[in-house]
C-alpha cells in the first residue's frame, strides 16, 4: 500500500481500478516504404483525417450538451487545423518525397511547427503548440486500423492515471460515463480539465508529480479528493475505512442539498446572502442548485485568455447577457480582467522585477485601454435585464476611478450612438484588495455603488506575505489583528456612505473565518459554489447577536494564535457540535 | 502577379480566429495568395501557415496574389484587414 499526495481539485471519494493512460508513448520509427506503397499511405492518412474530424465533431457536440456554446473554446482551433488543406498537403508531400510512413510524416510536420512556435516570444501564439500536438497525435492514433482515438482499453469504469491529458482527451473521457476519477502528475488549477471535472462531479487529484511511477494498470485505487490523497492497493482495513468515508460523503452531499433550500437566516432571523464565484459561463447554469442566490464574482480572465486575447464586443455581449438571464432576478457581478500578476500570464509585461507590485489589472488596462473599453462596452450593453454590476479590481487611488468613469461615459455614448444601449446603467463597484483603498471609501459615495473585499489579496498586501511561498505562508492568516482591524474599518466606512459590501475571497467559503466575518457585521458573501452549503449550514445554526458578542472581544488579543483559539473555543462553548459536520475531513 | 503592402490594424494581430477568417476568405479565390512578413512567405490559404507568422498589430506585411481573380482577392483580403477582422466594434 502506498499513499500519494496531490492537489484535490474536485471533491469526492471513489474506489476503482487504475487505467494508465498514454503512459508509454509509442515510439515512431522512420520506416521507409516503396514507391508502390505511397498511395496506400496517403489513403491511410486521408481516412485518419476523416475519422479525426468526425471525432472532434462528436466531442464538440457532447461537450456542448454539458457546457453550452463555450465548448467551442476547447475544440475550435483543432477542428480548423484539420480542415487546413495545406497542413495535409505538407504531410502528403513528405510521404511522397521521403518515402516514409504516414506516422513519420506527421511527426516531421509536428516537429517543424513546434520548433517555429517555440521561437515566437508571444505566449498567446505559443499556446498554439498544444493544439497542434493534440490534433496530430489524434491523427496518428487514427492511422491504426480499428483503433478509437484513445488507444487504451476501456473496460467499464476506471480511475484514469496519466502524466497530463490534453483538452480534447479530457473532454472525451469525461463526457462519457467511464470515468470514476482522475489522477494526474501535472495539471494546473485553472485548466479545462479541472473545470470539466468539477462540473461533472468527477473527483480529481492533480500535481502528484509521479503518480504514474507508483501506479500500475489494474491496481485498486482509493481516491480521496477531499483530503487530496490516492491510496494504491489499500489493505482490507484501509479499504473498509474508505468505504465508510464514501458512505459518509454521500450522506453529506444529500444533507447539503436539503440545506440549499433553506432560507438565508440565522437562528435569530438575521439575514445573510450567499453568492457564487464563477469562472466559466456554463457554471451560471448550475450554481443555483448549490444554493447560490446570485453570482458575486464572475472572473473574466478566462474569456480573454482562452480567446487568445481576441474576444470581440459582440461575443462578450452574448456571453454576459446569457449569464445574466440564467441567474435573473439575482445579481451578476462581472469583474473586469484581473491579469498581469502571474509570470505565465500572456498579458503580463515581461521583465518586471516585482509583478505583484507592478502593471496589473486596472493599471495594465488604463494604459492599454482598447480591450478594456471593449469589455466595458459589452458589459454595459448586456444589461437589458438590469441585474448586471461591474467590478474593477486592484484599485489604489481615486484617480483610477475617475479614469474608469471617463471610459464608461465614452462607452455609453458610443453604445447610444450605435443604438445598442439598453437604457439601464450598470452599478459600479471596486475591489478592496490594496489596503490603501480602504481609506478612499468615505470619498467614494458619489462615484461607487458597491464594494467587494478580495480577502486573499488584502491579507497578502497588508501582511506583505506571498501565501504561495511555503517558507512564509504561515504568516498568511485571517486572524492577524491588523486584518481584523481593517475589516472593521471597511464595515464602518461602507456604512458611513450607505453602500453595500461583499466578501469574495477564499475566507468567505471557510466556516470559521466566515463566522468571524458574519460577527463583524458582513452579510454578503461570495464563494466557490461547492462551499455554499457548508457555510449555510453553520450560519443557519448560530445566533447573530451571540456571534457579535464573541467577535467584539477579539480586540483584546494581540496575537493571531490567541484570536483563533479564543474564537473557536467560544463558538464551541455555545454550539458544541457546530463544526463537526458530516464532512469527511 | 500583384502585390500590396498591408498594415495590421487589429489589436491582436494574426491570432487563431483572425487567421481562420483570413484563410477561409483566401480559399474562396482561385488565385495563389501569399503573405510575406520579415523573411517568411506563407500561403494565405493555410491557417497554420498564417499562425506561424505571429504578426502583430502595427506590423506591415506584403499581400501577393497571382492568377485569374488576383485583383478581387487582394481587394477582399485587404478589406478584411482594414475592417480589423470585424473584431473591434
Amino acid at each position: 500500500m502506498i499513499r500519494i499526495k496531490g492537489k484535490a481539485v474536485s471533491p469526492g471519494i471513489v474506489m476503482g481500478r487504475a487505467l494508465l493512460y498514454n503512459f508509454e508513448k509509442e515510439v515512431i520509427q522512420a520506416e521507409n516504404i516503396g514507391e508502390k506503397s505511397v498511395e496506400k499511405e496517403i489513403w491511410r492518412l486521408e481516412n485518419a483525417v476523416k475519422k479525426s474530424q468526425a471525432q472532434l465533431k462528436k466531442i464538440n457536440r457532447d461537450l456542448q450538451k454539458i457546457m453550452g456554446k463555450d465548448a467551442a473554446f476547447i475544440i475550435e482551433t483543432q477542428y480548423l487545423l484539420l480542415k487546413d488543406s495545406h497542413l495535409l498537403d505538407e504531410i502528403r508531400g513528405i510521404i511522397q518525397n521521403k518515402l516514409v510512413k504516414a506516422e513519420w510524416a506527421i511527426k516531421e510536420v509536428e516537429k517543424k511547427y513546434l520548433k517555429i512556435f517555440h521561437t515566437i516570444p508571444d505566449l498567446s501564439f505559443k499556446a498554439k503548440s498544444n493544439d497542434i500536438s493534440d490534433v496530430l497525435t489524434r491523427l496518428i492514433a487514427n492511422l491504426k486500423k480499428s483503433s478509437p482515438a484513445t488507444s487504451a482499453p476501456q473496460p467499464g469504469q476506471v480511475i484514469l492515471v496519466a502524466d497530463d491529458i490534453s483538452p480534447s482527451e479530457a473532454a472525451t473521457m469525461m463526457s462519457n460515463k467511464r470515468l470514476l476519477g482522475l489522477v494526474l502528475n501535472k495539471g494546473g488549477e485553472t485548466s479545462h480539465t479541472v473545470i470539466l471535472a468539477r462540473t461533472l462531479g468527477i473527483p480529481a487529484i492533480l500535481d502528484t508529480v509521479n503518480a504514474t511511477d507508483s501506479i500500475f494498470n489494474g491496481d485498486t485505487l482509493a481516491l480521496d479528493s477531499v483530503s487530496g490523497e490516492v491510496i494504491v492497493q489499500p489493505t482490507p482495513e484501509v479499504a473498509a475505512e474508505i468505504s465508510l468515508k464514501i458512505e459518509k460523503f454521500r450522506l453529506y452531499k444529500e444533507q447539503l442539498k436539503k440545506l440549499s433550500q433553506l432560507p438565508e437566516l440565522t437562528l435569530d432571523q438575521h439575514q445573510f446572502h450567499l453568492h457564487a464565484n464563477i469562472e466559466l459561463p456554463f457554471e451560471s447554469e448550475i450554481v443555483q442548485s448549490y444554493g447560490a442566490q446570485g453570482i458575486g464574482l464572475f472572473r473574466t480572465e478566462f474569456l480573454y485568455l482562452d480567446s487568445k486575447m481576441s474576444i470581440s464586443e459582440e461575443e462578450q455581449y452574448l456571453i454576459y447577457k446569457k449569464i445574466a438571464q440564467n441567474i435573473f432576478p439575482h445579481p451578476l457581478v462581472i469583474r473586469t480582467y484581473d491579469l498581469g500578476r502571474d509570470k505565465s500570464d500572456p498579458a503580463a509585461p515581461r521583465h518586471e522585477e516585482n509583478p505583484s507590485l507592478g502593471m496589473m489589472a486596472v493599471r495594465l488596462f488604463l494604459k492599454d485601454r482598447e480591450p478594456f473599453k471593449i469589455q466595458i462596452k459589452a458589459i454595459m450593453r448586456a444589461n437589458a435585464s438590469g441585474n448586471i454590476r461591474i467590478l474593477f479590481p486592484m484599485i489604489t487611488e481615486i484617480e483610477e476611478i475617475h479614469a474608469i468613469r471617463e471610459i464608461m461615459a465614452e462607452a455609453k455614448k458610443e453604445l447610444q450612438g450605435a443604438g445598442t444601449y439598453p437604457g439601464k446603467d450598470v452599478r459600479v463597484g471596486i475591489m478592496l484588495e490594496i489596503p490603501a483603498a480602504v481609506r478612499l471609501i468615505r470619498h467614494l459615495g458619489d462615484i461607487v455603488d458597491f464594494f467587494s473585499v478580495g480577502s486573499n489579496d488584502l491579507i497578502q498586501y497588508l501582511l506583505a506575505v506571498d501565501r504561495n511561498n511555503s517558507d512564509v505562508s504561515y504568516l498568511f492568516s485571517p486572524y492577524h489583528p491588523a486584518f481584523i482591524h481593517i475589516l472593521k474599518e471597511i464595515r464602518s466606512e461602507v456604512d458611513r456612505i450607505g453602500k453595500e459590501v461583499t466578501i469574495c475571497g477564499e475566507m468567505a467559503g471557510q466556516p470559521v473565518p466566515a463566522l468571524m466575518l458574519l460577527g463583524l457585521g458582513f452579510t454578503n458573501f461570495s464563494m466557490n459554489a461547492l462551499a455554499i452549503a457548508e457555510i449555510k449550514r453553520v450560519f443557519t445554526r448560530i445566533h447573530y447577536a451571540r456571534l457579535r458578542k464573541i467577535v467584539s472581544q477579539l480586540d483584546s488579543f494581540g496575537s493571531r494564535t490567541e484570536i483563533k483559539t479564543f474564537f473557536k473555543k467560544s463558538l464551541l462553548e455555545l454550539y458544541p457540535d457546530l463544526l463537526d459536520s458530516q464532512r469527511p475531513l | 502577379m500583384i502585390e500590396k503592402t498591408q498594415v495590421i490594424h487589429n489589436k491582436l494581430g494574426l491570432h487563431a480566429r483572425a487567421a481562420a477568417k483570413l484563410s477561409h476568405l483566401a480559399n474562396m479565390f482561385t488565385a495563389d495568395i501569399f503573405l510575406i512578413y520579415n523573411e517568411d512567405k506563407v500561403n494565405a490559404k493555410s491557417l497554420l501557415g498564417i499562425l506561424t507568422l505571429a504578426a502583430s498589430v502595427g506590423n506591415e506585411i506584403i499581400l501577393q496574389a497571382s492568377g485569374g481573380d488576383e485583383q478581387e482577392a487582394l481587394a477582399a483580403i485587404s478589406d478584411l484587414f482594414n475592417r480589423k477582422f470585424d473584431e473591434e466594434s
